[in-house]
């Protein structure tokens, strides 16, 4: 649920950004080096803030920078109640 | 003490920058210094760090002056900035057009030609000028004079302790964060590993994760990239130092959890001001007790929501300029925004509302006249917005000039409409449809 939720929105992202179809992405696709720079992560945090509701990056004293689409994720996910 | 008296007591093997020891570079000083310089005033831009190291022991406590300019400076600005210096002599790999050396060497180094100098007079030890210019965001890069004593002011000196100490330099060692890494690491005789082009992050990391460095420096954009990529979990670091851009609580914790076994630090300093100070407790901003019993020897106040400090061991006032940047107690407006909450002081942004993204600066100013040229904006107002992963998005208020029917629509055109204008940093990331913006008692557009 919340892996489609970022899927779509990412590829919404990336699609504006990029002018380009967001190419296929694995658990280990390092999002570094997806072809989306920081400022479209930025982008996509904020978007998914609006989507979902939160911000996992500032929900605690755990804070951490995922390197992986499936870090990304499980960070996501690890906030969805 | 001048900087070669401080590398002698270092043990000749040691590593100094790169694969060059200690050893190596007094000797190459040795040998820059029997070409002359002495009593001069010496532009050096330099790409290559161990040749600057080699040329800033040569200098110091021989030359009048030492102007430090960054390699990317363009060739008409490093000789204009030279110019306003005085400078003698020029020594560059950068710029081979301005290399004061026979115009026929095919190969330009930074070791340049003797000196002309016979008016100059012998300079007393320590007292050789080091220059450094402003970022020059805002306008022309300006010149200020510090000392070595002011650059090494807070360097913690143990030549046993730093015999495993290994720098990772991310900077240009001719910007003043640059030149802190460099002098400490020469100073207290640990390591730097200087990569000739720190453009390809990635590799940086792994050339860094190769040569074990311990110790990193890096603005907290750059260390909010390097946390993202998998080669950042290679890096033995004992010391993660931020500086150049407000340090928040997440980047501190999420270092935190990355680095358990390092010390992280985050420094407030500015080319004016000197030497500042830095927090190592982990929390963003500093303990409000520093404004009575501040550290390191500086001063600091807080007047009008704006951060002060003084610091005695620099010139007050820019090179070649009658503008003096301190107030008449000696204070230097920092052009930071800070808030006290509880107990400490925490940095809310810049006083002339200029937003970080990444790393790059945007007036917001610039980006109204954008969304207000769109003939459908009324009023508009830019603000930053927090973000994790840049620090700050650009966002705006926008009061529509007449009713509008499709508000995403609308929102989309403006979008639109920016990105063809701006920047892709620039172009706000969040718009807004208001029905009235607030306007300040003068009656302009508030900024907050």
């Amino acid at each position: 649920m919340v892996r489609e939720k970022i899927l779509v929105t990412l590829e919404d992202v990336y699609r504006r950004s990029t002018q380009k179809d967001l190419p296929h992405l694995t658990d280990e696709s390092v999002l570094l080096e997806t072809g989306l720079d920081s400022l479209g992560f930025a982008i996509l945090v904020t978007r998914l803030e609006e989507e979902l509701g939160y911000d996992p990056f500032t929900q605690s004293d755990s804070a951490v920078y995922p390197k992986t689409f499936r870090e990304f994720v499980q960070l996501y996910e690890q906030f969805s109640n | 003490m001048i900087l070669r008296e401080f590398l002698s007591r270092v043990p000749a093997d040691r590593l100094a920058v790169n694969d060059c020891t200690v050893g190596d570079l007094l000797s190459a000083a040795g040998k820059i210094r029997q070409r002359g310089f002495k009593g001069a005033r010496v532009a050096i831009q330099g790409q290559d760090v161990a040749r600057a190291a080699a040329l800033l022991a040569a200098l110091d406590g021989n030359a009048d002056a030492i102007l430090l300019l960054p390699a990317a400076l363009n060739a008409s600005v490093a000789a204009d900035l030279a110019g306003k210096a005085e400078c003698d002599a020029f020594l560059t790999d950068v710029n081979p057009e301005l290399h004061d050396d026979d115009a026929s060497q095919s190969s330009p180094d930074l070791l340049g030609r003797e000196a002309m100098s016979s008016h100059r007079q012998n300079v007393q030890t320590g007292t050789t000028k080091w220059i450094l210019a402003t970022s020059g965001t805002t306008g022309a890069p300006k010149l200020v004079a510090h000392s070595l004593r002011s650059l090494t002011r807070t360097t913690k000196i143990d030549v046993d302790r730093a015999a495993d100490v290994r720098w990772g330099l991310l900077y240009d060692h001719a910007r003043y964060a640059g030149l802190q890494v460099l002098l400490q690491g020469l100073v207290s005789g640990g390591g730097i590993t200087a990569p000739a082009n720190t453009s390809d992050l990635k590799q940086t990391i792994r050339t860094f994760a190769e040569r074990r460095c311990t110790h990193v420096s890096g603005t907290p954009t750059v260390w909010r990239k390097i946390l993202m990529l998998p080669e950042s979990e290679l890096l033995p670091l004992r010391q993660v130092t931020l500086g150049g851009e407000i340090a928040d609580d997440v980047i501190l914790s999420a270092l935190r959890n990355r680095y358990p076994q390092a010390r992280i630090s985050h420094v407030f300093a500015s080319t004016e001001a000197g030497v500042g100070f830095s927090v190592s407790d982990g929390r963003a901003g500093f303990p409000i007790a520093y404004l009575e019993n501040p550290p390191a020897n500086i001063r600091l106040r807080v007047r009008d929501d704006r951060l002060f400090v003084h610091n005695g061991d620099v010139n007050p006032s820019y090179l070649s300029s009658e503008d003096r940047f301190a107030d008449a107690d000696g204070f230097v407006d920092t052009g930071d925004v800070v808030e006290i909450r509880g107990d400490r002081v925490i940095f809310l942004g810049r006083a002339n509302g200029v937003i970080n993204v990444g790393g790059n600066k945007v007036h917001p100013e610039r980006v109204e006249r954008v969304l207000l040229e769109h003939n459908q904006v009324q009023f508009a107002r830019v603000y930053a917005k927090s973000n994790p992963i840049v620090g700050a998005l650009v966002a705006a208020d926008v009061k529509a000039a007449a009713h509008v029917a499709d508000e995403a629509a609308f929102k989309d055109s403006v979008r639109a409409f920016c990105a063809g204008r701006l920047e892709p940093y620039e172009t706000p990331a969040f718009v807004r449809v208001v029905s009235e913006l607030k306007l300040s008692a003068a009656g302009k557009l508030e900024r907050i």
